[in-house]
């Protein structure tokens, strides 16, 4: 019912086909962006309408079996395609069809090898050594060496090489590359860098240097030559990206032989989308309409934890939030349970302390604070700053329910009888201007924000949020401090039981309220096996067709 | 006042409407909260690397230099580049142009092959059923949001009966020129098809509050015009009475609805935001929407000099031609 009829999907591909060809003509067709230019149109024929089966019959009558395309629709388009020049999920999406790292993740967050099949620090010398893979090719046939990938680290960290790169600060403590070999690239770092890996598992794309060499910056951001399973068949900026399986890649050939990526900003457009078979992954399903999905022939909500927590920040200077039993009065207070069932319709997790369960440092033992009113109100009196009247400042739309979240939290405190708490929306634009000053002056009191941290590791969310010269911090605390300065400086077991004593410290000292942690939820079409992941990434690669 | 001067005034006057949305589009930016930096940078980005984006981009320049630059562009076309993308202005949104207009224009079409029938048959069955029913069909399309419209129109006639797409232009207009051009007739012909079908919803969404006003607009003015003396005369001469609405009545009756429609084209490319939002719509809109989301000021200004300067040449095309059409308005 939901797959497009034999005679609807003939002629948008006839008609697809026939522009493709005639514009090709005219712009001589060897263009990978050949639309780019031109006047908007997309030439695709609206073939993303292709339905359900793994069986097409292609224009001049032939017919291919194992063809396999998949269209995804996140919820904004790439902001270029230059891997090393962004610092967005749905840019990263799109880039890690076609860009490899020299290590990589799989989907539980444990690091895996990509390029590199091995990997050590060098022993005595801050320094890093890969050992790259053989045989491995870009898209346009040339060889993998190590210089492409001491020239990608490079181009990241030392602006002189490309530009002021915003994934700089990823490769933190990085300080250049060179290659000692055809297959070994050293890295040589500022110290100690104990999360040197799993930098490098997030970030750095690996590009081949003669051909960034060859080009202006805006054609890098429009064309691609990575090494990854999917190679660009056309971009047309803002509108779609196409991908085909790249057969030379030096693993298993992907299943999925034409991928698509296109974007809708309303939420009840994609799920439209979906339920008429135009797409066969969305992102961000709001909790309200995943009965719609799930009721329907088209597909099911599918959802996994994501690396982003949301927390309310209580700054530790001013009153009442000076006090630590007023803070811990207000984690008492808001039923947490209640509002990731009901407000997130289950969509979302409890959390108690900085570090999400998946990232390295988490403490199994602490538990998020149970919903007890009368001991929130306890404390409130203990502290001495009963009658407050307190604001929490929220971005609208932001995050997945963050207003209905924020006014949730206010309304659990505005039940204590001695507290009244209300909720003032906010720009997001602003409120981050706020927050980002480095003032802690210049913050509000009491905000709600999120952070998501795709290198799964709690230090560097505890040194952005809550160290005393953190990013974002409104918190100060002298022993949270020096447990984060051991752990930067030790490795292995000392370095995690330093950062699980700093989540044990955040929970008691409640710098917090401590929300949830956010949910990354899609719609699946039946069409396609896939599972999410907690870093948010959708990888086509690992999609296969649905039995 | 001779054709040319009439131009040249309509035109000056243009030009300085023009420069005044460009200058308070300027000034939003200024007002507007929102380092575009923090909108751009993650949080946690380096300071340097956060203060070489602000100079790449002309932020920490004063306010005059950036105001001048930013004016003395807008003649040139330079509209600057997009802070997300890096790309030109004046590019992206000259490429969103044709889907705005087609919607814009087909919405148009819609309202008048229906409006000024639905109006004419009102008029001269006044206080009869089809009345009753027009005038119920324009209060129900004046009444209705169009996005919730659009809404269900998709939820109906496209994820429950499969009729339409939900969203997206898979073909635009110029494509199908280009294949005409290239003598490729039968893939023309399939492409028409195909565009009729992606711009069915969006063009009765945005159309049917512009329906609703023509229909009631040809009405009353019909039931004006046929008070007047001349239609009695008319009558008395022993003129038959289709000749006296259609050729008379009707005629003086579209004089005032050439005016809304021209207007109403002007408000149809600004108003379309909504409408190519729901549907996914890659116009000026789009551009603008998603824009203002990522706070790329430069993306923003540009669409909504485009969208101005658009209103004052179909404002200045409909007085021309209203002119044109009625001798007694004369060029002054």
């Amino acid at each position: 019912m939901l797959e497009d009829s034999p005679d609807r999907r003939g002629f948008l591909k006839y008609a697809g086909a026939a522009t493709a060809a005639s514009l090709a003509g005219c712009m001589g067709g060897d263009e990978t962006t050949e639309t780019d230019a031109g006047d908007g149109d997309d030439t695709d024929g609206g073939d993303g309408t292709d339905g359900g089966d793994d069986t097409e019959t292609t224009d001049d009558g032939e017919t291919e079996v194992g063809e396999f395309e998949v269209t995804i629709t996140q919820g904004n388009m790439p902001s270029g395609l230059d891997p090393h020049d962004h610092r967005e999920t749905p840019t990263d999406v799109v880039m890690l069809h076609a860009y490899e790292g020299l290590i990589t993740r799989d989907a539980a967050g444990s690091t895996q090898a990509a390029l590199a099949t091995d990997w050590s620090r060098v022993e005595g010398e801050n320094a890093a050594e890969f050992q790259l893979r053989e045989d491995v090719t870009f898209h346009n046939g040339d060889t993998f060496v190590a210089e492409d990938a001491a020239y990608s680290i490079n181009r990241i960290v030392d602006e002189d090489v490309g530009f002021a790169s915003p994934q700089r600060d990823q490769l933190a403590g990085v300080s250049g590359a060179s290659a000692v070999d055809e297959t070994t690239v050293r890295v040589e770092l500022d110290g100690l860098n104990p999360i040197v890996f799993s930098e490098f598992a997030t970030y750095c794309d690996i590009v081949q240097k003669s051909w960034v060499e060859d080009r202006s910056k805006s054609e890098i951001g429009q064309e691609m030559n990575g090494t990854g399973p999917f190679q660009l068949d056309s971009y047309t900026q803002d509108e779609e990206v196409v991908f085909t399986r790249y057969d030379d890649y030096w693993d298993d050939p992907a299943e999925v032989s034409e991928l698509t990526f296109r974007s809708a900003t309303e939420s009840s457009t994609r799920v439209n989308q979906m339920l008429q078979g135009e797409t066969d992954i969305i992102v961000n399903v709001p909790p309200q309409e995943v009965n719609r999905i799930n009721n329907s022939d088209a597909g099911s909500v599918s959802a996994a934890p994501s690396t982003r927590i949301l927390y309310n920040g209580m700054r530790y200077d001013v009153e009442p939030f000076s006090s630590k039993q007023f803070r811990q009065a207000m984690n008492y207070a808001v039923d947490l349970e209640s509002i990731v069932s009901n407000v997130l319709g289950g969509f979302g997790a409890q959390t108690g302390q900085p570090t999400l369960p998946e990232f390295v440092g988490h403490n199994d033992d602490v538990d998020p604070y149970p919903y007890d009113p009368d001991e929130a109100e306890r404390l409130v009196e203990e502290s001495g700053h009963a009658g407050v009247e307190i604001e929490l400042n929220t971005p609208v739309g932001r995050y997945l329910k963050d207003l209905e979240i924020a006014q949730a939290v206010a309304g659990y405190i505005d039940e204590l009888p001695n507290v009244s708490a209300s909720v003032n929306q906010r720009d997001f634009g602003s409120l981050t201007d706020e927050l980002l000053t480095g003032n802690i002056e210049d913050k509000p009191p009491w905000y709600l924000i999120g952070w998501g941290e795709a290198t799964f590791e709690g230090a560097l969310v505890m040194t952005a949020l809550l160290s005393t010269n953190g990013a974002l911090t409104s918190w100060s605390n002298d022993e949270f401090d020096s447990l984060l300065e051991t752990a930067a400086n030790s490795t292995g077991d000392e370095r995690v039981s330093a950062l699980e004593d700093a989540n044990a410290l955040a929970n008691e000292e409640a710098p917090w309220i401590f929300l949830n942690q956010q949910y990354s939820v899609y719609g699946v079409s039946n069409r396609v096996e896939w599972e999410p992941r907690s870093d948010e990434r959708i990888d086509a690669y690992a999609m296969s067709p649905a039995e | 006042m001779s054709l040319a001067r009439f131009l040249a005034k309509r035109l000056l006057q243009g030009a300085f409407v023009v420069w005044g949305v460009v200058t308070i589009v300027f000034g939003l930016r200024v007002i507007a909260p929102g380092d575009p930096a923090n909108v751009l940078l993650p949080p946690d980005v380096d300071p340097e690397v956060r203060r070489q984006v602000v100079a790449e981009l002309g932020l920490d320049q004063p306010l005059h230099v950036q105001y001048w630059k930013f004016i003395t562009g807008v003649p040139t076309g330079d509209l600057g580049t997009s802070l997300t993308t890096g790309t030109e202005v004046t590019a992206r949104v000259a490429r969103s142009i044709p889907a705005t207009l087609e919607l814009a224009i087909a919405a148009t079409v819609v309202a008048v092959v229906i409006a000024i029938p639905l109006g004419v048959v009102s008029a001269t069955n006044r206080h009869t059923a089809p009345d009753y029913g027009a005038t119920l069909f324009s209060l129900a399309g004046i009444s209705t949001p169009n996005f919730w419209l659009g809404v269900m129109l998709i939820i109906v006639l496209s994820v429950q009966l499969n009729l339409f797409p939900t969203s997206q232009r898979a073909i635009g207009i110029p494509a199908i020129f280009d294949l005409v051009a290239s003598m490729q007739f039968a893939a023309a012909l399939e492409g028409l098809r195909t565009w009729l079908w992606y711009i069915t919803l969006p063009a009765i969404t945005l159309g049917t509050y512009f329906t609703a006003l023509i229909t009631r607009l040809t009405r009353s003015g019909m039931l004006d015009e046929l008070g007047k003396t001349y239609v009695r005369a008319s009558r008395a001469k022993g003129l038959p009475e289709s000749l006296v609405r259609y050729r008379h009545v009707l005629r003086n009756t579209l004089i005032p609805i050439i005016t809304v429609v021209g207007l109403q084209l002007g408000t149809l490319i600004g108003g379309a935001v909504i409408t190519e939002f729901v549907f996914d719509w890659p116009g000026l809109g789009q551009v603008l929407i998603s824009s203002i989301n990522s706070r790329d000021w430069p993306m923003v200004q540009g669409s909504l000099i485009v969208i101005s300067i658009g209103f004052v040449v179909v404002n200045i095309v409909v007085d021309t031609l209203y002119t044109y059409v009625n001798p007694r308005v004369g060029f002054d």
